[in-house]
C-alpha cells in the first residue's frame, strides 16, 4: 500500500533538528555552545513554519497509524510554541548550568514525542510518542544531576510515570482484546456496535487512571507537586505545559473517538473527576509558600477545568479544550519563566523573596499577575472566554460542576492576589532593580501579549479552534 | 485433558499485572520497584500476545505491539537505573523511605 | 460614518493610563495633568452626548457595532439609552473629581493614577456596553485595580487595609461567580431558543422572556446575588462599610459612587429586562431585603464613630431604597431607582473626598477626635454639609426626587412597608447631622488652627459635584426626562411579558 510520507516532514524535520543540534554539541568548542539556544529557536521556528503550511491538510499514513488533520497540526503548533517559549526563557539558566547539547536536544525531541502523541491513529503510535516524550522528560527532570532535590525528583517521577505508563498499557491491552483492532476510529466503530462489557469498562478506567496521571487530575495528582518543585525550573514549565497539553490532545482523541460508544458511562466519573481535581487544586494551593509549588497545584486545578470540556465529548467540548490549552500554555510559561529568572538572580523559590518584585523589575511583575489572573479567569485576560467556553458546553446538564467550577476559580484568586500582595505591596529586601535580559524579556512580553490580546479579541483564536475540532471528526 | 485457553493467559496476566502493582506500592527499594513495573509490563505483553493469538490470529497487531512495548521498557529501564546510580552517589542509598528532601 | 463619540469616551482614560506608563516616575505634576487631560476628555464628551440624546426618539443612540466573537454571537456593541447615559455621566464627573481628590497623594503616584484610569474606564464600559459578553469583560476588569490600591494606598483603622481589600474582592468575586453561571445557562438556554448564539442584551431579552417560569425564577436568583452583592444588598454588604474605610480616597469615590451602582444597573438592565417573570417572584424578596437593608445599615451608621464607616453604612442604606424601588416593577419605581442612584453617586463622592481631605489635614477620622472644623476650613465644611443634607433628602437638593419618587411607588405597592423604608430616612437625618455638628461645628479646637482650607485644584470635586447636586435639585427634569425615556420601553416590555404569561 503507496503511503504519502511528505505527511510525515514536520516530525522529520524536528527529529532531524534534534540530531544536528546534538551533533553540533558534540563538534562545537565549549565557548560556541551558547549559540545551541539560539540554533533551537530558530530551528524550531522553522518547524513551526512547516507546520503553518500543514493547516488544511488532512489525511492519514500508514492505512490510519499516523493521522494528520488540523486537529493535530493545532496541537503541534501549540507544543513548537511552547518549545520556543521554554528555550528563549531557559537560555540564561542552562548557561549557567552547563551541558546545552543534552538539554537542547532532548528538548527537541520531547517535543517531537508530543507531536507523535497528537496525531497517534492507534495504540502503538500513541505508546510510542507518550513514551519518547516521557523518557526525555525524565532525563530533563533530573538535569541537575548533582543536586540531590534534582535527581530525587527524577527517581519519583520515572517509577510513577512508567507505573502509569503500564496501567494505560493494560488497558490499552483490554480494549484491543475486546475489539481486535488498536486504531481508534475502528476501535470506536466497535465499541459503537456491541454491547458493553465489563472488561471494556475496566479498560477504560485503567485509562483514565493513566492519562489522568499525566495530566495531573486528582487523585493521581500526588507526584506533580514534588515533581515540579524539584525539577529545573525551565523544565517545570515545559512539563505543566507540554506534557499536560500533550495527554490532552491525545486523552480527547482516545475517548471521543475511540469510546463515544460508551460516553454514558463515562461521561459521569470524568464529571466528577474534573470537580474534585478543581476543587484539591485550589484548595492545596492556598497554605503554599514556595512559588512552583503554588503553580503545581493551580496547574493541577487548570487540568480540572479543561477535564470538563471532556465531559460532552462534541465538538464545542473540544474546542473549549484546545482553547483553552492553548491560553493555558502562554499564562503557565508567562508565570514560570518569571520564576526561573527570578531565581536566576536571587536563588529562591519562596513567594515571600518575591517582595518588592514591581518595584524591581516593573515587567516579571506585570507579567506574574496577568499570567495568574489568566488563570484565575479574571477578564479581560483570555482565561475568562477560555472558561466561558469550556462551561458552556456542561451548564445545561452538569449544572453543579459549573458552580464548582467557576465559585473555585474565585476562590484561587485568593492565593494569586497573595502573590501580587507580596510583589506590589511590600518593600524589597534588597531593592537592586532586576534587569531582564532579552530572550527573556521576548517570552515575558510574547506572553503577556498573547495573553491580552486573546481576552479583549478572542474572534480569530476560536474561528482556528474550530476549524481544528470540527476536522477532528472528519477522520 | 486440561486444554489452555485465552482465559488462562488473561488470567495469568491479571495476576502477575496485580503483583506488580503491589510491589510498586509497597516495596521500599528502588530496583525492587524497578523490577516490578517490569513485570507490570509483561503482564500487558501477555495479554497482548494472548489476544494477538487468539482475537486476531491472522494479523501481527498484538506481536508488534508487544516488541515495541519490549524495547521501550528496556530504555525506560536504561534511564531508571542511570538515575538510581546517580542518586546512590548522592545519598549513599537506594531506599525510597529516605528521599525526602521532597514531600513524597 | 459618524464620529465614534462613544469608543472616544471610553479610550481617553485608558489611552492616558498608557502615556502615563512612559511618563518618568518622579513627574508628578505631569502624572497628574495627564490624568486629568484623559478624564476630562472623557467627561466633556459624555456632556456632549447627554445633551445630543435625542429623548423623543429614544431607544439605543450612538450606536458602535462589530462583530467580535462569532461562535458565541458576540457584538462589539456600545450604545446608550436613557437608563445608561445618567451612569455614564455620573461616572465621568466622579472620574474626573477623583483625580484632585487624590491630588496630594505622594507614594507611587505614576502607578496610582494609571490603577484609577483603568478602573474609570472599566466601569464606563459596563455602563455603555450593550452586549452581555462585554459587559462581563468590563464588569470584572474593576476588581484586580481596586485590590491593589486598597493594599498599596488604603489605610488600616478598624480592620487592616489587607483584610478589608481581600474582604471586598473575595466578596465581589464570589457573587460573580454565580452571576456567570447565571449567565452561562442563560445563554445557553438562548441559543436552542433565538437558534443562532446572540449576546445583546435586547435578543437575550427576548430569549429570555420565553424560558419557562421554573427556570426564569432560578436564573434571576443567581442574577440577583451576583448584581445583589454588589450593590451591598442587606445580608452580602458587609464588604461595603469595610472596604471603603480601608480603600484610598479615590477608590472609596469611585466604588461608592458608581461601582456600586453597576449592581443596580445590572439588576435592572440584565435580570429584570431578561427575566421578567423571575423578577415578579422575587421582587417581595427584594423589597423585604432593600428594607431589611436600610434599617439594619441605618442604624449600623448610628453606632459609627469612624467618618468613613458611617457613610459607608449610609451607602448600604441608601442602596436598600433602591432595591425598593426596582422591587416595585414599576415606571415610577423604576425612574426612582436609576435618578437615586445618580443622586447618591454624586452626593457619596462628594462626601467622600471632603472626608479624604479631612482625613489629610488632622490624619483622623475619628469624630469624637473633632471639632469646630468649619471654623478653621468653611469651605471643607460647606462640601461636608452639602452632602450630608443631600443625604438626608434635603429639597432643593438632587436626591430629594428620586427618593421621593420611590416612596410614593413603594407605597403603591407594598403598603405597609414602605412605612419602615420611610422611617429609615429619620435615622440617616439623625446620624448625619450628628456626625456633621459633631466634626464641623462647636467651638473650634487649637490643635486644629494651623489647618488650611482646601484649595486650588482641591476645590475642583467640591465645585463639580457640588454644582450637580444644587442643578440636579433645582431642574430634576434634567435628569427624569432622561431616564424616563430609557424606563418607559424597557417597562412595556415587562408589562407586556407579564400578562400574556398571566397571573404567574
Amino acid at each position: 500500500m503507496p503511503f504519502d510520507t511528505s505527511l510525515l516532514s514536520i516530525e522529520m524535520l524536528t527529529a532531524a533538528l534534534g540530531l544536528a543540534v546534538l551533533i553540533l554539541g558534540i563538534i562545537s568548542p565549549a565557548s560556541a555552545k551558547k549559540g545551541l539556544g539560539w540554533i533551537t529557536v530558530i530551528g524550531l521556528l522553522g518547524v513551526s513554519g512547516a507546520a503553518i503550511g500543514f493547516w488544511g491538510t488532512q489525511g492519514s499514513v500508514y492505512s490510519g497509524m499516523y493521522l494528520v488533520d488540523n486537529y493535530a497540526t493545532f496541537w503541534k503548533l501549540t507544543f513548537l510554541v511552547a518549545a520556543v517559549l521554554v528555550v528563549l526563557g531557559s537560555m540564561r539558566y542552562v548557561d549557567n548550568l552547563g551541558g546545552q547539547t543534552e538539554y537542547y536536544s532532548t528538548l527537541i525531541f520531547a517535543t517531537l514525542g508530543m507531536m507523535v502523541m497528537a496525531s497517534a491513529g492507534d495504540f502503538i503510535t500513541l505508546f510510542m510518542g507518550l513514551e519518547l516524550m516521557t523518557i526525555s522528560f525524565i532525563i530533563l527532570v533530573c538535569f541537575r544531576k548533582n543536586e540531590s532535590k534534582s535527581v530525587e525528583a527524577g527517581i519519583k517521577y520515572i517509577l510513577l510515570a512508567s507505573m502509569s505508563s503500564a496501567v494505560l498499557l493494560y488497558g490499552l491491552s483490554l480494549i484491543y482484546g475486546l475489539t481486535g483492532s488498536i486504531n481508534i476510529y475502528e476501535v470506536g466503530r466497535i465499541v459503537a456496535m456491541n454491547p458493553v462489557s465489563p472488561a471494556l469498562i475496566l479498560g477504560v478506567v485503567m485509562l483514565l487512571a493513566g492519562f489522568g496521571f499525566k495530566i495531573s487530575a486528582v487523585p493521581f495528582h500526588m507526584w506533580s507537586p514534588d515533581v515540579y518543585e524539584g525539577a529545573p525550573t525551565p523544565v517545570t514549565a515545559f512539563l505543566a505545559v507540554g506534557s499536560k497539553a500533550a495527554s490532552l490532545a491525545i486523552l480527547l482523541r482516545v475517548f471521543v473517538a475511540a469510546l463515544p460508544g460508551i460516553w454514558e458511562h463515562w461521561a459521569m466519573v470524568v464529571a466528577i473527576l474534573a470537580g474534585v481535581t478543581i476543587i484539591v487544586g485550589n484548595l492545596v494551593a492556598i497554605p503554599q509558600d514556595n512559588i512552583k509549588r503554588l503553580l503545581a497545584y493551580s496547574s493541577i486545578a487548570q487540568a480540572g477545568y479543561i477535564l470538563v470540556g471532556l465531559v460532552t465529548a462534541t465538538e464545542a467540548g473540544i474546542k473549549g479544550v484546545m482553547f483553552y490549552a492553548f491560553l493555558y500554555v502562554f499564562a503557565t510559561l508567562g508565570a514560570f519563566t518569571v520564576a526561573t529568572y527570578f531565581y536566576n538572580i536571587t536563588g529562591s523559590d519562596k513567594i515571600k523573596d518575591y517582595a518588592g518584585l514591581s518595584q524591581r523589575s516593573p515587567l516579571m511583575a506585570v507579567v506574574m499577575l496577568v499570567a495568574m489572573l489568566s488563570m484565575a479567569g479574571i477578564p479581560p485576560l483570555a482565561g475568562f472566554v477560555g472558561k466561558f467556553y469550556l462551561f458552556t458546553t456542561i451548564v445545561d446538564n452538569y449544572l453543579w460542576l459549573a458552580f464548582i467550577g467557576l465559585i473555585m476559580s474565585m476562590v484561587s484568586v485568593y492565593y494569586y492576589l497573595r502573590v501580587a500582595l507580596v510583589m506590589y505591596r511590600d518593600e524589597p529586601a534588597d531593592s537592586t532593580p532586576i534587569k531582564v535580559s532579552s530572550p527573556v524579556a521576548i517570552t515575558l512580553v510574547v506572553t503577556m501579549l498573547v495573553t491580552l490580546i486573546i481576552g479583549v479579541y478572542p474572534g480569530p483564536l476560536s474561528e482556528v479552534v474550530n476549524a481544528a475540532a470540527h476536522s477532528f471528526f472528519l477522520q | 485433558m486440561l486444554t489452555i485457553s485465552l482465559t488462562h493467559y488473561v488470567v495469568l496476566s491479571a495476576i502477575l499485572f496485580s503483583i506488580g502493582l503491589f510491589g510498586v506500592l509497597s516495596k521500599k527499594n528502588a530496583i525492587s520497584v524497578l523490577i516490578c513495573i517490569e513485570l507490570m509490563l509483561n503482564a500487558v505483553n501477555i495479554n497482548l500476545i494472548a489476544f494477538s493469538k487468539y482475537i486476531t490470529p491472522n494479523e501481527f497487531i498484538g506481536q508488534i505491539f508487544a516488541i515495541f512495548v519490549i524495547t521501550v521498557a528496556a530504555a525506560e529501564v536504561g534511564v531508571g537505573l542511570a538515575i538510581i546510580i546517580a542518586i546512590y552517589r548522592n545519598k549513599l542509598s537506594v531506599n525510597l523511605d529516605e528521599f525526602d528532601w521532597l514531600k513524597w | 460614518m459618524s464620529f465614534p463619540v462613544l469608543p472616544v469616551i471610553l479610550l481617553a482614560p485608558l489611552a492616558a493610563a498608557l502615556v502615563l506608563v512612559f511618563v518618568p516616575k518622579d513627574e508628578h505634576k505631569l502624572i497628574k495633568s495627564v490624568a486629568a487631560i484623559g478624564t476630562f476628555v472623557s467627561m466633556a464628551l459624555s456632556f456632549y452626548v447627554y445633551f445630543g440624546y435625542d429623548q423623543t426618539l429614544g431607544g439605543l443612540q450612538y450606536v458602535i457595532r462589530h462583530d467580535w466573537i462569532q461562535d458565541l454571537g458576540v457584538t462589539f456593541f456600545l450604545a446608550v439609552d436613557g437608563i445608561s447615559l445618567p451612569m455614564l455621566l455620573l461616572t465621568n464627573l466622579i472620574g474626573f473629581s477623583a483625580i484632585f481628590a487624590s491630588w496630594n497623594i505622594g507614594t507611587r503616584p505614576r502607578e496610582f493614577f494609571i490603577l484609577l484610569l483603568v478602573l474609570i474606564t472599566g466601569v464606563m464600559g459596563t455602563f455603555i456596553a450593550h452586549d452581555l459578553f462585554i459587559f462581563l469583560l468590563f464588569y470584572e476588569v474593576v476588581v484586580i485595580p481596586i485590590y491593589i490600591m486598597v493594599v498599596i494606598w488604603g489605610s488600616s483603622k478598624r480592620v487592616t487595609k489587607e483584610y478589608a481589600a481581600m474582604k471586598l474582592t473575595i466578596y465581589l468575586l464570589i457573587g460573580s461567580g454565580f452571576l456567570l453561571v447565571g449567565v452561562i445557562a442563560l445563554f445557553t438556554k438562548s441559543i436552542s431558543i433565538l437558534g443562532a448564539p446572540d449576546m445583546s442584551f435586547s435578543a437575550l431579552a427576548i430569549a429570555g422572556s420565553q424560558l419557562s417560569a421554573f427556570d426564569q425564577k432560578w436564573l434571576f436568583a443567581l442574577l440577583l446575588f451576583g448584581f445583589g452583592s454588589l450593590i451591598s444588598m442587606w445580608p452580602f454588604h458587609s464588604w461595603s462599610p469595610d472596604g471603603y474605610a480601608g480603600a484610598p480616597t479615590a477608590v472609596s469615590m469611585i466604588h461608592a459612587g458608581v461601582l456600586k451602582k453597576i449592581g443596580g444597573y445590572g439588576l435592572i438592565k440584565v435580570a429584570v429586562v431578561t427575566l421578567p417573570v423571575g423578577a415578579h417572584f422575587w421582587a417581595p424578596w427584594m423589597a423585604v431585603l432593600g428594607i431589611a437593608g436600610v434599617a439594619y445599615a441605618a442604624f449600623g451608621a448610628l453606632a459609627q464613630k469612624d467618618l468613613k464607616y458611617v457613610v459607608g453604612y449610609s451607602s448600604v442604606s441608601h442602596m436598600g431604597y433602591v432595591m425598593i424601588a426596582v422591587a416595585c416593577l414599576d415606571v415610577i419605581g423604576l425612574n426612582g431607582a436609576v435618578a437615586n442612584m445618580f443622586a447618591h453617586g454624586v452626593m457619596a463622592a462628594l462626601f467622600f473626598s471632603m472626608i479624604g481631605f479631612i482625613y489629610e489635614k488632622t490624619h483622623t477620622r475619628w469624630i469624637p477626635d473633632m471639632g469646630g472644623l468649619a471654623h478653621q476650613t468653611p469651605k471643607l465644611a460647606v462640601g461636608f454639609m452639602m452632602a450630608a443634607m443631600a443625604s438626608l433628602g434635603l429639597p432643593g437638593l438632587i436626591s430629594f426626587m428620586p427618593e421621593f419618587t420611590i416612596f410614593v411607588s413603594a407605597f403603591d405597592n407594598y403598603g405597609g412597608l414602605a412605612v419602615i423604608g420611610i422611617a429609615g430616612i429619620i435615622i440617616t437625618a439623625l446620624y448625619v447631622l450628628r456626625a456633621g455638628a459633631n466634626t464641623l461645628f462647636g467651638p473650634p479646637r487649637t490643635e486644629y488652627d494651623h489647618l488650611e482650607d482646601i484649595k486650588g485644584v482641591e476645590l475642583v470635586p467640591l465645585v463639580v459635584l457640588g454644582t450637580v447636586l444644587v442643578v440636579g435639585g433645582l431642574l430634576p427634569s434634567l435628569l427624569f426626562d432622561m431616564i424616563n425615556s430609557g424606563v418607559v420601553p424597557l417597562h412595556a416590555e415587562i408589562s407586556n411579558v407579564l400578562q400574556l404569561g398571566g397571573n404567574l
